[in-house]
C-alpha cells in the first residue's frame, strides 16, 4: 500500500495576508491570502535540509479544490472546510472574517484540511490535489479543464428534495438519518457554549471590580490596607485570567465545528448515494417499460394505454414497414438501455463498497478525534479550576494578614 | 433559579386562648433583676452622682453600675475579654412560626448562661421575636445615648419578593440577631444595661414593656436627634476623621455590595446556560456507540458543577451580603452618634459663650457650664473608647468574613476540579472490543 502523501511532504499553512485586488467584475476587493508551504521529508544527506516551497491561496481556491474533490470522488467522506462566516460567536468575539483572530483560527483549520486529505488513502494521490501544493499559476485553470462542474448532479444542492427510492439500502438511509442528528446536536451544543462562554466572562470580569474597590478602602484603612490592597490586586488576576481561558476553548469549539461540517459531508455521501439508487430504479423502469413497448408492438397486443396507440386506432394502423422499423429502434434502445443497466448496477455495487469502506474509516476517526476533543476539553477545565484555586487562596492569605 | 425557599415547620392555627402564649417560656424564676449595683463596681463617688442628661432634659439611665466614664471603661476587662475572663454567654437559636389569628411571626430562643451577680440564676431561656430586639435596641439607644449600639438586620422585607418564613430568611436572620446580642454582650457597658438584663430574663417581656411606656411618656418623647439650635465652632480632630472615615467606609461596603449582588447574578445567569448545555451532551452520547460513555461522563460533569455553583451562590447570599449590610446601617448608626455629641458639644460652647459674654464677676465656672463640660468630655471618651473597640470588632469580622467568600470560592472550584478529574479515566477508556 502506498504511503500517504502526508507521510512524504511535510505542509503547512504558515501564513495569511490582507491583499487587495480587482475581482471578476473589476471591483476592488480585499481578501486573504493563505501561504502554503511543503518541504519533502526524505532521507536527506546529514546537515542538509530539504527546500521548502511555496505559494498563495486564498479561501475560494480552497473551495474550488473541495467541490473538485466532492465531484470526483463522490464515495468519500471529503473533509470540511473551515467555516466561511463566523458563526456560533460569543459577544466578545468579531463576527467579521478580516478580524486577526478569525484568520488566525481559518489559517489553523485550512492546514488542518490539506493535512486530512494529504492523510487520506483515496484522495492523497490526486494530481490536482498535488498541483494545487506546489503549483502557483494556471491551476485554476487546470481544474476547470478537468470538466469536474459537469459532472456535478445539481440535484444534489437541493439538500432536502425527496426522491423515491422503492428500494433503499437500509445502512445508507439510518446513516443519514444520524448525520441529520449529528449535525442538529452539534450546532445546538456549539450555540449553547457559545452563551455559556459569554456568561463565565461576564462573572469573571465584574470581579475586577473589586480590585478597585478595595484599593480604594484600603487607603482609609490602618491594619487592613496592606491586606486589602493585595488582594483586591489578585482578584485582578482572577478577572483578566478568563481571556486566556476561554481562547483555549475556541479551539475546543473549532474541533467540534469540523465534526459539525464533516457531518455534512457525510450526508452528502448518503444523498449521492439515493441519487443512485434512484437513478437505477428509473433506468430499470425505463428498461421494463420499453420491452414492454417491443412486445406489443411484435404481438399487436396494447396492455397498456399508450398514445400511439390511440392516435393509430384514430388514424390508422401503422404499416408493418412502420412497425418493423419501430421494433428495430426499441431493440436497439433496449440493448443500450441493458448494458447502461448493467454498468449502472456495477456502478452502484463499487459505489457501495468502497463508501461503506471509506465511511467505517471515517467512523473510527471521528471516535478518535472527538475522545481526543473531550479529554482536552476536560484537561482545559482542570486547568481553570486549578487556576480558580489558586487566586482565591492567595487571596485568603491576603485577607488573613488583614 | 436556586433551590426553592423551604418554609419552617409551623405551630399550625390555633385560637389565642389554646395556645400557651410563645413569650411565657417555662421557667419559674421570679421576675426582675436586682437593680442595685454589685459592691465590686461602685462607681467613685463623684462620676456617680453627676447629673448626667440629654440636651432635651431627658436623665441618662445612670442604675446600671458602669454607666458612661472614660476612666471606668479603661478599667473594664473589655480589652482582655477571651474564654477565661468572659462571665456572660447569650446565644439565638431554635426559630419557630407561630401561627395566630391576628397573625403569624417567628420567635427565636435566646439562652443565656452567666456568673454575674447582676442576674438572679446562672441560666435563662426564653422566647423573642423581632419586635422584642427592635424594642430592646431603642432602649439602649435612648439610655446610651454616647456609645454605639450594634444593628439589628432590616426591619422590613419587601413583601413577595423574599419569603419572610422561608428557612434561608430566617436563619440569616438569626445570625444576625445572635452577633447583635453577642455585640452587646461583649460590650463593658452596654452588656451591664438594665433593659439588656430583662430581654435576657424576663418571661412576660411585654409587661415590662408597658411600665416602660409608662414611664417615657411621663418624662417626654424619646431622644431624637433635634436639628438646629447650636452651632458646632469647631469639631476634634479625631472626630472630624472619623465621620470621613465613616463615610468613605459605608460608601465602599455599599460598591462592595453592589459589586457582590452583580456576581450572584451573573453566576445564577451563567448557571442557566450551563443548565441547558450539559444536557446536549447526553443526547450526543445518545445518537452514539462507542462515544456513548465518554459523552455521558461529560454532561454527568457538567451537571455536578452545576450543583456546587449553586451552593456558591447560596452560601454567597446569605452568609456575604447580609454581613456588609450589617455594617452599612452600623455605620449610619455611628454617624447618627456622632452627630448628638456635636450637638452637646455646641450646647456647651453656647453656654460658654454666654457666660463670657455677661461678663459678670463670678469666682468660678457656673456649676451648669461645668456639667456641659462633663457631658463633652464623657461622650468624648465613651466614643472613642467605643470607636477603638469597633474599629479592632470591624478588623476581625471582615478578615472574617472575606476569608469565608476566598473559602466558598475554593470549595467550589475544588468542586468541580474532582467532578473533571474523575471523567479523565473514563474518556481515555479504551473499549471491550467487539
Amino acid at each position: 500500500m502506498e504511503d500517504c502523501l502526508a507521510k512524504k511532504m511535510e505542509i503547512t499553512v504558515s501564513e495569511a495576508e490582507k491583499r487587495t485586488g480587482r475581482n471578476a467584475m473589476n471591483m476592488q476587493e480585499t481578501y486573504t491570502a493563505y501561504l502554503i508551504e511543503t518541504r519533502a521529508v526524505e532521507p536527506q544527506t546529514e546537515g542538509q535540509c530539504a527546500p521548502v516551497d511555496s505559494l498563495w491561496r486564498r479561501y475560494s481556491e480552497f473551495e474550488l479544490l473541495r467541490n473538485y474533490l466532492s465531484v470526483t470522488y463522490p464515495h468519500i467522506v471529503v473533509p470540511p472546510l473551515p467555516e466561511k462566516r463566523a458563526d456560533f460567536v460569543w459577544h466578545k468575539l468579531s463576527a467579521d472574517n478580516m478580524d486577526p483572530d478569525f484568520v488566525e483560527r481559518r489559517r489553523i483549520g485550512l492546514e488542518n484540511f490539506l493535512l486530512r486529505v494529504a492523510s487520506h488513502p483515496g484522495l492523497c494521490q490526486d494530481k490536482i490535489f498535488y498541483s494545487f501544493l506546489t503549483q502557483e499559476g494556471g491551476w485554476k485553470e487546470m481544474v476547470n479543464e478537468t470538466g469536474f462542474q459537469l459532472k456535478a448532479d445539481s440535484r444534489l444542492k437541493a439538500l432536502n428534495a425527496t426522491f423515491r427510492v422503492k428500494n433503499p439500502d437500509k445502512r445508507f438511509t439510518e446513516l443519514k438519518h444520524y448525520s441529520d442528528e449529528l449535525q442538529s446536536v452539534i450546532s445546538h451544543l456549539l450555540r449553547v457554549r457559545a452563551r455559556v462562554a459569554d456568561r463565565l466572562y461576564g462573572v469573571y470580569k465584574v470581579h475586577g471590580n473589586y480590585g478597585r474597590v478595595f484599593s480604594e478602602w484600603s487607603a482609609i484603612e490602618k491594619e487592613m490596607g496592606d491586606g486589602l490592597q493585595s488582594a483586591g490586586h489578585h482578584m485582578d488576576v482572577y478577572a483578566a485570567s478568563i481571556d486566556d481561558i476561554l481562547e483555549e476553548e475556541e479551539h475546543y469549539a473549532d474541533q467540534l465545528k469540523e465534526y459539525l461540517f464533516y457531518a455534512e459531508a457525510l450526508r452528502a455521501v448518503c444523498r449521492k448515494h439515493e441519487l443512485m439508487q434512484y437513478d437505477l430504479e428509473m433506468a430499470a423502469q425505463d428498461l421494463t417499460s420499453k420491452k414492454q413497448q417491443c412486445e406489443e408492438l411484435a404481438t399487436g397486443t396494447v396492455r397498456t394505454f399508450s398514445l400511439k396507440g390511440m392516435t393509430s386506432k384514430l388514424f390508422g394502423q401503422e404499416t408493418p414497414e412502420q412497425r418493423e422499423a419501430k421494433i428495430k429502434v426499441l431493440e436497439e434502445q433496449i440493448q443500450e438501455g441493458e448494458e447502461q443497466l448493467k454498468s449502472k448496477n456495477l456502478e452502484g455495487r463499487d459505489f457501495v463498497k468502497s463508501a461503506w469502506a471509506d465511511i467505517e474509516r471515517f467512523k473510527e476517526q471521528k471516535n478518535h478525534d472527538l475522545k481526543e476533543a473531550l479529554i482536552n476539553y476536560a484537561v482545559m477545565q482542570i486547568s481553570m479550576c486549578k487556576k480558580g484555586i489558586q487566586v482565591w487562596t492567595n487571596a485568603k492569605e491576603c485577607f488573613s494578614k488583614m | 433559579a436556586a433551590g426553592a425557599p423551604k418554609p419552617l415547620p409551623s405551630s399550625g392555627p390555633k385560637s389565642l386562648r389554646e395556645m400557651p402564649h410563645p413569650l411565657a417560656t417555662s421557667s419559674s424564676e421570679e421576675m426582675g433583676p436586682a437593680l442595685t449595683p454589685s459592691p465590686d463596681l461602685l462607681l467613685p463617688r463623684s462620676i456617680a452622682d453627676k447629673d448626667l442628661s440629654l440636651p432635651n432634659g431627658t436623665p441618662v439611665d445612670t442604675s446600671s453600675p458602669a454607666s458612661s466614664s472614660s476612666l471606668l471603661n479603661r478599667l473594664q476587662l473589655d480589652d482582655d475579654l477571651d474564654g477565661e475572663t468572659r462571665d456572660l454567654f447569650v446565644t439565638v437559636d431554635d426559630p419557630k412560626k407561630h401561627v395566630c389569628t391576628m397573625e403569624t411571626y417567628i420567635t427565636y430562643r435566646v439562652t443565656t448562661k452567666t456568673t454575674r451577680a447582676e442576674f438572679d440564676l446562672p441560666e435563662y431561656s426564653v422566647r423573642r421575636r423581632y419586635q422584642d430586639f427592635d424594642w430592646l435596641r431603642n432602649k439602649l439607644e435612648e439610655s446610651q445615648p454616647t456609645h454605639l449600639i450594634p444593628p439589628l438586620p432590616e426591619k422590613f422585607v419587601v413583601k413577595g419578593v423574599v419569603d419572610r418564613f422561608s428557612e434561608e430568611f430566617v436563619e440569616t436572620r438569626r445570625k444576625a440577631l445572635d452577633k447583635f446580642l453577642k455585640r452587646i454582650t461583649d460590650h463593658p457597658v452596654l452588656s451591664f444595661n438594665e433593659h439588656f438584663n430583662v430581654f435576657l430574663t424576663a418571661k412576660d417581656l411585654n409587661a415590662y414593656k408597658k411600665q416602660g411606656m409608662a414611664l417615657l411618656s411621663k418624662m417626654g418623647e424619646s431622644v431624637k436627634y433635634v436639628t438646629g439650635g447650636y452651632k458646632l465652632r469647631s469639631r476634634p480632630l479625631e472626630f472630624a476623621a472619623i465621620g470621613e472615615y465613616l463615610d468613605t467606609f459605608s460608601l465602599k461596603l455599599g460598591t462592595i455590595d453592589r459589586i457582590a449582588q452583580r456576581i450572584i447574578k451573573e453566576q445564577l445567569e451563567y448557571l442557566v446556560e450551563l443548565r441547558e448545555y450539559g444536557p446536549v451532551y447526553s443526547t450526543w452520547g445518545g445518537l452514539e456507540a462507542e462515544l456513548s460513555e465518554p459523552l455521558e461522563g461529560v454532561s454527568a460533569c457538567i451537571g455536578n458543577c452545576c450543583t456546587a455553583l449553586e451552593e456558591l451562590s447560596e452560601d454567597m447570599t446569605e452568609d456575604f451580603l447580609p454581613v456588609l449590610r450589617e455594617y452599612i446601617l452600623y455605620s449610619e448608626s455611628m454617624k447618627n452618634v456622632l452627630k448628638k455629641r456635636d450637638q452637646v458639644q455646641a450646647e456647651y460652647e453656647a453656654k460658654l459663650e454666654a457666660v463670657a459674654l455677661k461678663k459678670e464677676d463670678r469666682p468660678k465656672v457656673p456649676t451648669d457650664v461645668e456639667k456641659c463640660q462633663d457631658r463633652v468630655e464623657c461622650f468624648n471618651a465613651d466614643l472613642k473608647a467605643d470607636m477603638e473597640r469597633w474599629q479592632n470588632n470591624k478588623r476581625q469580622d471582615f478578615r472574617q468574613l472575606l476569608m469565608g467568600m476566598a473559602d466558598k470560592n475554593i470549595q467550589y472550584y475544588e468542586k468541580c476540579l474532582t467532578a473533571w478529574e474523575s471523567i479523565i479515566p473514563l474518556l481515555q477508556d479504551k473499549p471491550e472490543t467487539k
